[in-house]
C-alpha cells in the first residue's frame, strides 16, 4: 500500500522525476565507469609490472635484492626446481640470470640489464613470449642470439643481424665481455623497458659469467595473483634452511602498490564527491514534492494517519528514485565498459606522458564488483539517510499548518 | 524592480534556494581547491625537474637531445658565455658535458652516466648541492673527484672517500680511464637519478674524455618560468649569426614526458570535474524548473499586463543567475579559504608519498591558489549552471497567456 | 469613438473528438466611456470573449479591431505591446504578483512601459489613494483582504491609461458589500477618469450598476441595451 502510493506519487510530476533520475543515473554511471577506467589503468599497470620480469613470486639468493650482483646467486637451482615442481600452488616457473651490464656497439654504449632465459619456459611467464615484432624469438640451443627492445635498437642505430657487445663482471670479479647478434626486436608497453632489458639464452649467460649452471632468480606464476603473499610465505617455508629469500610481487613492486593504494583513495573520494552532488538534488526534489502536497499530508494527519506512515511513504519515494537511478546507472556504466572493452581507449596521443606516468598505451576499463557494490550501497543507504530529512519534515505537517500554507 | 522581484522570488522558498546554493557552493569549492591543488603540483613538478636536472633552457648541438652522441658538442662554451652574460632575463647558467661509462669499485661494476659540472656555476642553476647527504659538494680545483647518487653508492658498496675506477670512451674514440674518489653522496629522491649518475668536475671531464674545450650543453635558468619563451627567442637570435649547428631547447622540449603527463592529468581532471558539475547541474535544474511551473499563473498575469516573453525569460534567468552567483561567490571564497589554509600548512596525502617522490614532489604538498585556478573553477560552475537554467527559462517562452492564466 | 469592434467572432475549442463552440459569431462594438456589463450564465462565453478582446487568445473566425487595429494579424510580441498600452485586466481571483507590495504591483505596469522611477512612484501612490488604499502602500497581497486586493488590481489596470479595462467577474470572489464597493469604485473611475470598462458577471445585482447591458448566451449576443 505504502509502496503503491509512493510509486504513483513519484510519477505525478514526470518531468521533475525525469530530471532527478537523470542526475542520479549520470552520477551512478560516472561512479561505475570512471572507477572501471581507473581500475583498468591500475590493472594494466600491475599486469605490466608483473610481466616485466617480476612474476607473481620471486626467489632470490638472500643477498641479491639489496646487492644484485652475480656473487649473490643461487647455486642449487636443480633442487629448487624439484621442490617447485612438487608444489601444486605453483602454476609455472622459470629461472633466469639477471645482472647489470654494459651494451656497446661501434657508435654507442650504455647500461642495460642482461637477462639470461630459458626461451621456452620464459615465453609463458613474462611479456617476452609475444612481444617480438621483428626478427625472431630466441631458440633453445642457440648461444649467439640476443633480443633487444625497439627503443634500444634506435638509440644504438643498429638492426637485426648486427653485433652487440655485452660486458659485465663475471663470478671471479673480472670484466667478461662477449659479442651477440641481434636476433629479434621486441616492443614493450614502456619505452624504458625496451631500453633496459636485453635477452640471451640462459646457457650463454652462464657461460659468459662463468657460473656453470647457476641462476640468480626463479620467477613463479600462481593461479590468483592476489594470493601471492600467502603462497610466497608457504613457498618460503619450504626453503627455510637455505640461503634464499622469497618475495611476492607486492614486496617487489612497492611503487605499483603505492599507486594502487592511491587509486583506492581516489575512487572513494570520487564516490563521495558524486554522492554529495546527487544528495543535494535528491533532498531538494523530495522536499519540493513534499511541500507541494502539504495539504494532502495535513489531510492524512487529520484523518488520523500516523507520522511514521508519512515518513515511510516519503522514504519509499526516495527509495524508488534512488533504486531506479542506481539500476539504470549500473546498466549504463556496464554497457559503456562493455563497449570499450574490445578496443580500449587509445592514449597514444599522450605517448610520452603515459610513459612518464608509467601507464600503458591502451586502457581497458575493468568492472570490479567491489567498486560497484560500494557505489550502489553508498548511494542507496546514504541517499535514504539524507532523504529522511524531507520525510520527517512531511510527517510534522499539522492539519493547521497545511491550511495556512495554501 | 526586476532585480528586486528576482531577489524576492529567490527567497520565496528559502529552504529550496539554500539547498540549491549549497550544491553550487560545494561544486565551486571542490573545483577551486582541486584546481589549485593540480596547478600547485604542476608548478612543484616543473620546478623540481627544472632545478634538479634540465634547467629552463639548454643550448646543445643539433640532434644531441635525441641521440646523446658524445661527438655532438657545443664547441666553444666561451662564446656562449659571452652571449649569456649580456642577455636580459637570464638568471644564471652553467655548462655540462656527459657520457656513459663503466664505474667499478673493488668488487662491483655499474654502467653510469658521468656528468661533468662546473663546481662554481652549478649551484646557481640546480639544487644538486642541497641534495648532498654525506660528504661535500665539488669545489674549485677538485680533479679526480666524484659525487655519486645514494643508490649507486650503495650498489657499489662505496662510502665517501672510496675509490672508483672509471672506464669510458673519449670524444675521439680513445680510452678514458681514471680513478676517482667519492667526495659526496647525493639523494634527489628520484631513484632513476640516484641509481645512474655520478658528477665530476667539468674541467677534468674535458681532459679525461678529450673534449678539447667543448661541452655538451649550456644550461640556463631564467628569472621565471613565464620569461622562458622570450629568453629562448633572444638566445636563438644571438646564436643564429654565430653557429647554426646549435639548437636552443626549452624545458618543455627537454621534458616531453612531463609536459604530456601534465596535459593528460589536466584533461582527465577536467573530464572528472565536468561530469561532477553536470550531476550538480541536473540536481539544481529541478529547482529552476519548479520555479517556472509553480508560477505559471503568475506569468499569465504578467503577460496579460503586457510583459513580453523575452522580458519574462529575462526575469527567470536573473533569478537563476542570482542563485548561481550567490553560490559561486560563497563557494569561491570558501574554496579559496580552505586552499589558503593548506597552502600555508601543506597537506600529506596518506599513501601517496612514495608515488609523489618519484615525480619529484615533496611528501607534504602545497596547493597553489592562483587567479587561474579560481577563475577556471568558478567559471566552469557558473557556465554549466546557467546553461542548466536555460531550459526552464525557454519553457516560458512558448507559454500562451490564456493557458498560463488557467493553470493552477 | 469606437474602441473595440468585433465582427462575426468565432471561437471553437477542440478537445479530441468533441468540439465546443464558445463564440458563435459575435458582433459587438464598444465606444469610449462605456461602462458595460457582459452578462450570461456560466459557460456562455464571457471569459472567452474578454480574452479575445484583450488579445490573450485569438479567434478562429471573424475579426477584432482594437483602436482600429486588427488583433488577429498581430504577432505575440505586438499583442504584448498592445496589451501593455491599451488594455487593463482585472481578474476574478485578484492575481496580484505575490512578491511585490501594493505600490510595486501598481508600479509594475509603468515599469514595463518604461516610465522613470520618480514619476512611476508618484502616480502609483496617487492612484492607490484614489482607490482608497492610502497608507497600505507597502503591504504584500497576502496582507490585504480580498476587496483590498481587488482594488489594487483595479488601480493596476487603470494606471497605465489603457483604452479599455476588461474585468472578468471581478466581484465573484468578494462578499456582497465589498463587491458593491468595488463596483462603485469602478463607476467613479469611469466617470472621473473616463476609463472604459467591460465587466462580465452573472450576478443580477452587479448588472444594476452597468450603463450598458449586453447579454450573451451559448456564444451569441442575445440582447444589447443602454440604460
Ligand atoms: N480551454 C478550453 N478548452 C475547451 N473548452 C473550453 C475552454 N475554455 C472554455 N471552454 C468552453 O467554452 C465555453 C465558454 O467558456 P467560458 O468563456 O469560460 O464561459 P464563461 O466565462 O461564460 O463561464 C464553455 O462551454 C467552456 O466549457
Ligand atoms: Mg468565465
Amino acid at each position: 500500500m505504502i509502496l503503491k502510493l509512493a510509486w504513483r506519487n513519484i510519477w505525478r510530476n514526470r518531468r521533475r522525476t525525469a530530471v532527478i533520475l537523470t542526475a542520479i543515473v549520470i552520477g551512478l554511471w560516472a561512479m561505475v565507469f570512471l572507477s572501471a577506467l581507473m581500475r583498468g589503468i591500475a590493472d594494466r599497470m600491475v599486469k605490466n609490472a608483473i610481466s616485466t620480469m617480476t612474476g607473481h613470486i620471486k626467489i632470490y639468493h638472500a643477498g641479491y635484492r639489496n646487492d644484485p650482483v652475480i656473487e649473490n646467486r643461487i647455486e642449487n637451482p636443480g633442487e629448487i626446481k624439484n621442490i617447485l615442481q612438487s608444489l601444486p600452488a605453483v602454476r609455472q616457473f622459470t629461472s633466469r640470470i639477471r645482472v647489470n651490464a654494459v651494451a656497446a656497439n661501434a657508435r654507442h654504449s650504455g647500461g642495460v640489464t642482461l637477462v639470461g632465459i630459458h626461451p621456452g619456459r620464459e615465453a609463458g611467464i613474462s611479456f617476452t613470449g609475444d612481444a617480438v615484432t621483428e626478427g625472431e624469438y630466441l631458440k633453445d640451443e642457440e648461444s649467439q642470439g640476443i633480443l633487444v627492445g625497439r627503443a634500444l635498437l634506435e638509440k644504438y642505430e643498429t638492426r637485426i643481424g648486427h653485433k652487440l657487445v655485452l660486458m659485465s663482471r663475471d663470478a671471479s670479479g673480472e670484466i667478461a665481455s662477449r659479442a651477440f647478434r641481434i636476433r629479434g626486436i621486441y616492443d614493450a608497453e614502456l619505452e624504458s623497458t625496451e631500453r633496459q632489458f636485453v635477452f640471451v639464452n640462459l646457457a650463454a649467460a652462464q657461460e659468459m659469467l662463468g657460473v656453470n649452471g647457476d641462476v640468480t632468480e626463479f620467477s613463479l606464476l600462481i593461479d590468483d595473483y592476489e594470493e601471492a603473499a600467502a603462497v610466497a610465505a608457504s613457498v618460503g617455508r619450504r626453503f627455510d634452511g637455505d640461503d634464499l629469500a622469497v618475495y611476492s610481487w607486492k614486496e617487489l613492486l612497492p611503487l605499483v602498490v603505492a599507486v594502487l593504494k592511491m587509486y583506492d583513495g581516489f575512487i572513494l573520494f570520487w564516490f563521495a564527491a558524486v554522492f554529495i552532488a546527487i544528495a543535494f538534488g535528491l533532498v531538494n526534489t523530495i522536499l519540493m514534492a513534499v511541500f507541494e502536497r502539504i495539504r494532502e499530508f495535513g489531510l492524512m494527519r487529520a484523518l488520523g494517519m500516523k507520522p511514521s506512515f508519512v515518513v515511510a511513504e516519503v522514504s519509499a519515494e526516495s527509495f524508488f528514485l534512488l533504486f531506479i537511478g542506481t539500476v539504470a546507472g549500473n546498466l549504463l556504466g556496464a554497457a559503456s565498459v562493455a563497449a570499450l572493452s574490445q578496443r580500449g581507449i587509445d592514449l597514444s596521443a599522450f605517448a610520452k606522458g603515459i610513459e612518464f606516468a608509467g601507464m600503458s598505451r591502451i586502457i581497458f576499463p575493468v568492472l570490479e564488483l567491489g567498486d560497484i557494490l560500494t557505489a550502489d550501497a553508498a548511494v542507496l543507504v546514504l541517499g535514504m539517510a539524507v532523504g529522511l530529512y524531507p520525510a520527517i519534515r512531511a510527517a510534522r505537517f499539522s492539519p493547521v499548518e497545511a491550511m495556512v500554507h495554501m | 524592480m526586476n532585480f528586486i522581484m528576482a531577489w524576492r522570488n529567490i527567497w520565496r522558498h528559502p529552504r529550496r534556494s539554500i539547498l540549491t546554493i549549497a550544491a553550487i557552493v560545494f561544486a565551486t569549492m571542490l573545483l577551486v581547491f582541486m584546481l589549485s591543488w593540480q596547478f600547485g603540483a604542476y608548478d612543484t613538478m616543473i620546478d623540481a625537474t627544472v632545478k634538479i636536472h634540465t634547467g629552463h633552457i639548454q643550448i646543445q648541438a643539433q640532434g644531441y637531445q635525441d641521440q646523446r652522441d658524445m661527438r655532438k658538442v657545443v664547441p666553444d662554451p666561451n662564446e656562449i658565455e659571452r652571449i649569456l652574460t649580456s642577455l636580459r632575463g637570464v638568471k644564471s647558467y652553467t655548462f655540462r658535458a656527459e657520457d656513459f661509462s663503466l664505474v667499478s669499485s673493488e668488487n662491483r661494476t655499474y654502467g653510469v652516466l658521468v656528468i661533468g659540472i662546473d663546481p662554481q656555476k652549478e649551484p646557481s642553476v640546480s639544487t644538486l648541492e642541497d641534495m648532498i647527504r654525506r660528504g661535500r659538494f665539488l669545489e674549485a680545483g677538485d680533479r679526480r673527484s666524484a659525487l655519486a647518487g645514494e643508490i649507486l653508492a650503495d650498489n657499489l658498496n662505496s662510502p665517501v672517500g672510496g675509490d672508483l675506477v672509471l672506464l669510458g670512451q673519449g670524444r675521439d674514440g680513445s680510452i678514458a680511464a681514471t680513478v676517482l674518489t667519492i667526495k659526496g653522496i647525493f639523494n634527489t629522491g628520484q631513484d632513476e637519478f640516484d641509481r645512474t649518475m655520478i658528477h665530476i668536475p667539468l674541467e677534468y671531464f674535458q681532459e679525461l674524455y678529450n673534449m678539447r674545450g667543448a661541452v655538451h650543453m649550456a644550461v640556463v635558468l631564467c628569472d621565471s618560468l613565464t620569461a622562458v619563451p622570450a629568453v629562448k627567442e633572444r638566445i636563438a637570435g644571438a646564436l643564429s649569426g654565430i653557429d647554426s649547428s646549435l639548437a636552443v631547447l626549452d624545458w618543455k622540449e627537454l621534458n616531453p614526458g612531463l609536459v604530456q603527463a601534465i596535459q593528460m592529468d589536466l584533461v582527465s581532471g577536467f573530464i572528472f570535474y565536468l561530469i561532477l558539475i553536470i550531476v550538480v547541474a541536473f540536481s539544481i535544474m529541478n529547482t529552476f524548473l519548479m520555479a517556472v511551473f509553480e508560477r505559471t499563473r503568475e506569468f499569465g498575469v504578467m503577460m496579460s499586463m503586457g510583459m513580453g516573453p523575452g522580458r519574462l525569460m529575462g526575469l527567470l534567468l536573473m533569478e537563476s543567475l542570482g542563485i548561481t552567483l550567490i553560490g559561486v561567490v560563497i563557494g569561491t571564497i570558501a574554496g579559496a579559504a580552505v586552499t589558503w589554509y593548506f597552502q600555508i600548512h601543506g597537506m600529506v596525502i596518506p599513501g601517496a608519498e612514495e608515488v609523489a617522490r618519484q615525480f619529484g614532489l615533496p611528501e607534504r604538498m602545497f596547493p597553489q591558489l592562483s587567479f587561474l585556478s579560481i577563475a577556471v573553477g568558478a567559471g566552469i560552475v557558473l557556465i554549466l549552471t546557467v546553461l542548466s537554467a536555460l531550459y526552464p527559462a525557454f519553457k516560458v517562452k512558448g507559454l500562451k497567456p490564456v493557458e498560463a492564466l488557467s493553470a493552477v | 469613438m469606437t474602441i473595440v469592434e468585433c465582427r462575426n467572432v468565432k471561437k471553437i475549442y477542440r478537445q479530441g473528438e468533441v468540439s465546443v463552440t464558445a463564440l458563435d459569431g459575435v458582433d459587438l462594438s464598444i465606444v469610449k466611456g462605456d461602462f458595460m456589463a457582459l452578462a450570461g450564465p456560466s459557460g456562455s462565453g464571457k471569459t472567452t470573449l474578454l480574452n479575445m478582446i484583450g488579445g490573450l487568445d485569438s479567434p478562429d473566425g471573424g475579426s477584432i479591431l482594437l483602436n482600429g487595429q486588427a488583433l488577429e494579424k498581430m504577432k505575440p510580441s505586438q499583442l504584448a505591446d498592445m496589451r501593455l498600452h491599451q488594455v487593463g485586466f482585472v481578474f476574478q481571483s485578484y492575481n496580484l504578483i505575490p512578491v511585490l507590495s501594493a505600490v510595486e504591483n501598481v508600479e509594475f505596469v509603468m515599469l514595463l512601459q518604461g516610465m522613470p522611477l520618480q514619476e512611476r512612484r508618484r502616480k502609483a501612490l496617487a492612484i492607490l489613494d484614489d482607490v482608497g488604499l492610502a497608507g497600505k502602500y507597502g503591504r504584500r497581497p497576502a496582507e490585504l483582504s480580498g476587496g483590498q486586493q481587488q482594488r489594487v488590481a483595479v488601480a493596476r489596470a487603470i494606471v497605465g491609461a489603457p483604452a479599455i479595462v476588461l474585468a472578468d467577474e471581478p466581484t465573484a470572489n468578494l462578499d456582497s458589500a465589498s463587491g458593491k464597493d468595488l463596483l462603485k469604485l469602478m463607476q467613479e473611475m469611469n466617470e472621473s477618469k473616463k476609463v472604459t470598462f467591460i465587466f462580465s458577471t452573472h450576478d443580477k445585482m452587479v448588472m444594476e450598476y452597468a450603463r450598458r447591458l449586453t447579454l450573451i448566451r451559448d456564444g451569441r449576443i442575445v440582447e444589447d441595451r443602454r440604460k
